[in-house]
């Protein structure tokens, strides 16, 4: 093999040895470490990405890459090589253009904004958080200013978190989504109450829960040699390698379904991680390819699956028997609708299926418009409350329940929200085809069965990482763009038999 | 460039090493309390990168001339200070790395990783023989690596430095022989009495939850700070910290025996101490830590043995102990504090007693230091070993696996360390009595169960100043006299006398 391929893989090698060392510092961060140990973490959390980046935009790496450029044309475009050689391609010239200055700035005030964010929350002043959002978009422009081959300065940020993508497509995407959704959704709403979600409010203990999680996600593809499932207050997904998985969840006492479709959800973004080739394990492309497609599976499994009639013709006599007092005199059908009930609500991370997309729709608006110069941030409350009226017809109490709701801005992630609807509509573009595919799937589903599935997305999706771009693994997967049309289907039908409408 | 902008600028070296350092330390901690068997495979790339970028970064040129200027007398401040301390501890560090050719110490890690493996196997398989040609190439190499680095009586001295800087064979020697010529008496005039001893008691049933709680009130109210530390489950329990702010416990239970998580957990939480309380002016600088294994191990010892094992900690606690585990009513408090100090000499050296622990030790310490001196040759040393346990403790081990192989110590490398198990218990001795001379009300706030006298005077003397002094300035500084065997042989053989009538 090529002797500067290999110099190269070997350095790719230690680059990602220091991005797992994150995660798995992050990971222990939040499930593990002391109260007091913060601090200092974050310095060793800087130093690893200080590291990292210094070995990612080292000259020899430029070097091997223009080296390697006939290399690269020599051999197929899918083989691991070649699409090793692009991505880091890609990459390296993206993080060149970013001065290390303006990197550490950027995280500098991401850890001290973040904090602010906590404090502005819990009081609910955004007087507190806004000079540390203006912060924030400021250090935003600067870092749009290191590029130059965009359409829209939004397009940079986008790219981040989602390859690739442009603005005016998601924008595209979403004015169909929302003319599909808004009539559906005012029509559920005049029908709210046909649908009760009492059963699932009442008294669940927590080891039952944990063990009920752990006995679907074991089906999922969940073991014990390869994975872990820990309890922390924001659920995440974690890996250090395909082999060594971290997922995380969260417990009420008196709520079933955080921890439960909670685990489920951060199952699928397991599995992702898990299903890809072990022939790409330590290099950049183990990994999802983008954080749409990560989050298609994370959706997938959690509602696709889990929020399914078929699988809980499956479960819910094991549920009924892990929680015999909250269920015994509840029938599956009403369990079904209670897992699937539609109210429009203030709180992202608590919406349904079908609202939870407007939540996206607005702050991918809010974002686009404070980066065209639109919106003065200091007006933002008043924006924010004005559009959920308009799009959800809910009144804002406070700015804890509305602008300040959410972490993303305070660290940062500015362009990020989008993917999670994304996440949504691909899902749905996977699915018909997986069904297509697999015609029987939701038979299996009421036996309990879903190796099929899991190896059908590790075939087709998985095994990839990253080696292609999320367009061309979309494209690969469902032979075509992301479209609206199969997931505004699955929400007519699912919804519109569940509520009459 | 000013001194001060040189001292800036190492510092800022200096922080990032550290991290890596840190960042090492916690795989390892996840390694052994967290990770999937799946992840062992990765884990092993990520931990030799991480440490291969810790050490590229403080060999590093710029780190050594920054240090030779700043080593001038009166660069960095005065002796005391922490930016004197931090270049004068780094330099000798970094003198020492840097006279190891790399080439050598690679060898020495792949040797390392194969040596263990086949030591395990020779030792389920009770072979020696099976062993001995990777022991042979295991003291050939620490041998190349004490010539590499140095020395100026023994050649022992050079990998006894990496764990006691400034301490020698001799030194070591001058200690160990008075005390092996009081305890070894001592043992064989206990020897026939073992039995009038019993520690039926701890041999029950014992909820591992109940364990977990009292160990974790015993612990707490030693000062050990659970805002910035925890306690998990190991195999081989371990003290690890990222900083002192996260100071992670391991331990082991058993639910049929007491005292593997009782007294381990106070052992660790001895460690953990130590490196909770070192000064927050030396943070992320090679100075936070302890300063020694030496030192390191005389505080797991102060407070698992001077301190867990006397009859004053368990006047306060016993009583809370029979509550959590009612079983124990049917022994009187006398009953249980000669249970947890019965004397039985073993052929393992985890499993021996406060007596006789340093007999191991001293038989490990002196068979390491001939074969390096080339005066044993390692073919001989199943017969050297049994010989010395039947001289230092009166029995002879049945088989190599109960003998010579029992422990991993010389298959990882690690030739030089044995010493610093007993360096520890002697100087925990000394260091107490000069805690206990300084504030007279120590033993009689433990049996109230306080320990703010005690712990404030190690955090004070011994804790805060991290690696600033060297083991022997420790021990200096804090009891005023140099390493001195004394003091531990009287505390044996007045409590163990006084148990069993000797």
């Amino acid at each position: 093999m090529n002797t500067k391929y290999l110099d190269l893989k070997t350095r790719l090698a230690e680059i990602h040895d220091l991005e797992k060392i994150r995660w798995v510092l992050g990971w222990d961060q939040r499930t593990m470490m002391p109260p007091k140990g913060g601090a200092v973490r974050a310095e060793q959390l800087a130093t690893l990405e200080k590291v990292r980046l210094e070995k990612w935009t080292s000259p020899e790496i430029g070097k091997l890459l223009d080296d390697l450029r006939p290399y690269q044309e020599s051999l197929p475009y899918d083989s691991d090589e070649a699409s090793l050689i692009r991505y880091a391609r890609r990459e390296y010239d993206k993080l060149l253009r970013v001065p290390p200055a303006l990197e550490a700035e950027m995280a500098r005030a991401a850890s001290i904004g973040t904090e602010a964010w906590i404090e502005a929350r819990k009081k609910s002043d955004f007087s507190i958080f806004l000079p540390h959002l203006q912060k924030n978009v400021e250090l935003k422009f600067k870092y749009v200013e290191c590029f130059d081959d965009y359409d829209h300065v939004y397009d940079v940020l986008l790219d981040d978190f989602e390859p690739g993508m442009k603005t005016a497509e998601v924008r595209a995407v979403f004015d169909d989504l929302r003319k599909d959704l808004v009539p559906l959704i005012a029509a559920i709403n005049e029908r709210v109450d046909s649908v009760s979600d009492a059963c699932v409010h009442g008294h669940f203990p927590i080891d039952k829960q944990r063990e009920f999680c752990q006995s679907v996600i074991e089906r999922f593809g969940f073991n014990a040699d390869s994975w872990r499932l820990d309890p922390t207050v924001h659920p995440f997904a974690s890996s250090s390698c395909t082999t060594d998985i971290r997922i995380t969840t969260r417990y009420y006492e008196d709520f079933l379904n955080p921890a439960l479709f909670g685990s489920m959800h951060e199952c699928g973004h397991g599995l992702y991680e898990n299903g890809v080739s072990p022939a790409l394990e330590r290099t950049p492309l183990c990994r999802g390819t983008s954080l749409g497609l990560h989050e298609s599976q994370s959706r997938m499994w959690e509602n696709l699956v889990g929020r399914s009639r078929p699988f809980w013709k499956f479960f819910y006599p094991k549920l009924q028997a892990a929680f015999p007092d909250q269920f015994s005199n509840v029938d599956a059908e009403t369990f079904y609708r209670a897992i699937n009930k539609v109210q429009p609500s203030l709180i992202r991370v608590e919406a349904d299926e079908a609202t939870y997309n407007l939540h996206i729709i607005l702050r991918f608006e809010l974002e686009q418009e404070i980066m065209e110069g639109k919106i003065a941030l200091r007006d933002l409350p008043e924006v924010w409350n004005a559009r959920m009226k308009s799009y959800l017809g809910v009144d804002v109490p406070n700015d804890a329940q509305g602008v300040l709701q959410d972490i993303h801005w305070s660290s940062g992630s500015i362009g990020y929200f989008s993917t999670y609807s994304l996440g949504n509509i691909i899902s749905c573009q996977i699915w018909e085809k997986a069904l297509e595919a697999m015609p029987d799937l939701y038979e299996q589903f009421e036996r309990g069965e879903f190796m099929a599935l899991r190896e059908w997305l590790r075939e087709n999706l998985h095994r990839h990482g990253r080696k292609f771009t999320p367009k061309e693994t979309l494209q690969k997967l469902v032979g075509g763009d992301i479209s609206v049309g199969p997931y505004v289907r699955y929400l007519k039908s699912k919804l519109g038999e569940i509520y009459r409408v | 460039m000013f001194m001060t902008l040189k001292l800036q600028k190492l510092k800022t070296l200096l922080n990032e090493v550290q991290d890596l350092r840190s960042v090492g330390d916690l795989l390892e901690w996840d390694q052994q309390t967290c990770m999937p068997s799946g992840g062992g495979e990765s884990r092993a790339e990520q931990f030799a990168t991480v440490k291969k970028l810790a050490h590229e970064r403080f060999v590093a040129d710029e780190i050594g001339q920054l240090l030779a200027d700043l080593s001038a007398k009166g660069a960095a401040g005065d002796y005391d200070s922490d930016d004197a301390s931090l270049v004068r501890y780094t330099k000798y560090e970094y003198d020492r790395k840097r006279k190891l050719p790399s080439a050598l110490e690679s060898e020495i890690a792949q040797h390392t990783s194969a040596a263990q493996e086949i030591w395990v196997k020779a030792r389920a398989e009770n072979n020696f023989k099976f062993f001995q040609p990777a022991l042979e190439k295991m003291y050939d190499l620490k041998h190349q690596e004490a010539e590499a680095i140095g020395y100026s009586e023994s050649i022992y001295d050079a990998l006894l430095q990496e764990y006691e800087r400034d301490m020698t064979a001799a030194q070591v020697k001058s200690v160990f022989d008075p005390l092996r010529a009081e305890i070894a008496p001592l043992v064989k005039a206990i020897l026939p009495r073992v039995d009038s001893v019993s520690d039926a008691c701890l041999h029950q049933p014992f909820d591992v939850d109940k364990q977990r709680e009292f160990e974790a009130t015993v612990i707490k109210q030693f000062g050990f700070d659970f805002g910035r530390g925890r306690v998990d489950v190991a195999v081989h329990p371990f003290e690890i910290n990222f900083s002192p702010d996260d100071v992670r416990l391991t331990t082991r239970y058993d639910p049929n025996f007491l005292n593997p998580s009782l007294f381990g957990t106070m052992h660790e939480a001895g460690h953990g101490m130590y490196e909770q309380n070192v000064s927050p002016t030396i943070r992320r600088t090679p100075l936070c830590g302890g300063t020694s294994l030496g030192i390191h191990e005389s505080q797991s010892r102060l407070w698992e043995n001077l301190v867990g094992r006397s009859r004053g900690f368990w006047i306060h606690f016993y009583p809370k102990l029979q509550a959590a585990f009612p079983h124990l009513a049917a022994a009187d408090l006398e009953t249980f504090y000669r249970a947890v100090n019965r004397v039985s000499p073993s052929l393992i050296r985890v499993e021996a007693d406060e007596l006789t622990y340093s007999l191991h030790i001293m038989l490990r310490f002196e068979i390491e230091k001939e074969v390096l001196e080339g005066r044993v040759r390692v073919s001989d040393l199943p017969e050297v070993w049994n010989a010395k346990m039947q001289e230092y403790l009166g029995i002879t081990p049945p088989n190599d696996k109960l003998g010579v192989l029992q422990d991993v110590h010389w298959a990882a490398g690690l030739v030089g360390y044995f010493p610093t198990y007993a360096l520890g218990t002697i100087i925990s001795v000394q260091l107490f009595e000069r805690a206990i001379a300084d504030v007279p009300g120590i033993p009689a706030q433990i049996e109230r169960g306080e320990f703010s006298g005690l712990f404030n005077w190690l955090k004070d003397h011994v804790y805060r100043h991290g690696k600033k002094f060297t083991p022997t300035e420790v021990v200096e500084r804090a009891t005023g006299g140099p390493l001195n065997s004394a003091p531990y042989v009287k505390y044996l053989k007045t409590k163990f006398g006084e148990i069993y009538g000797v």
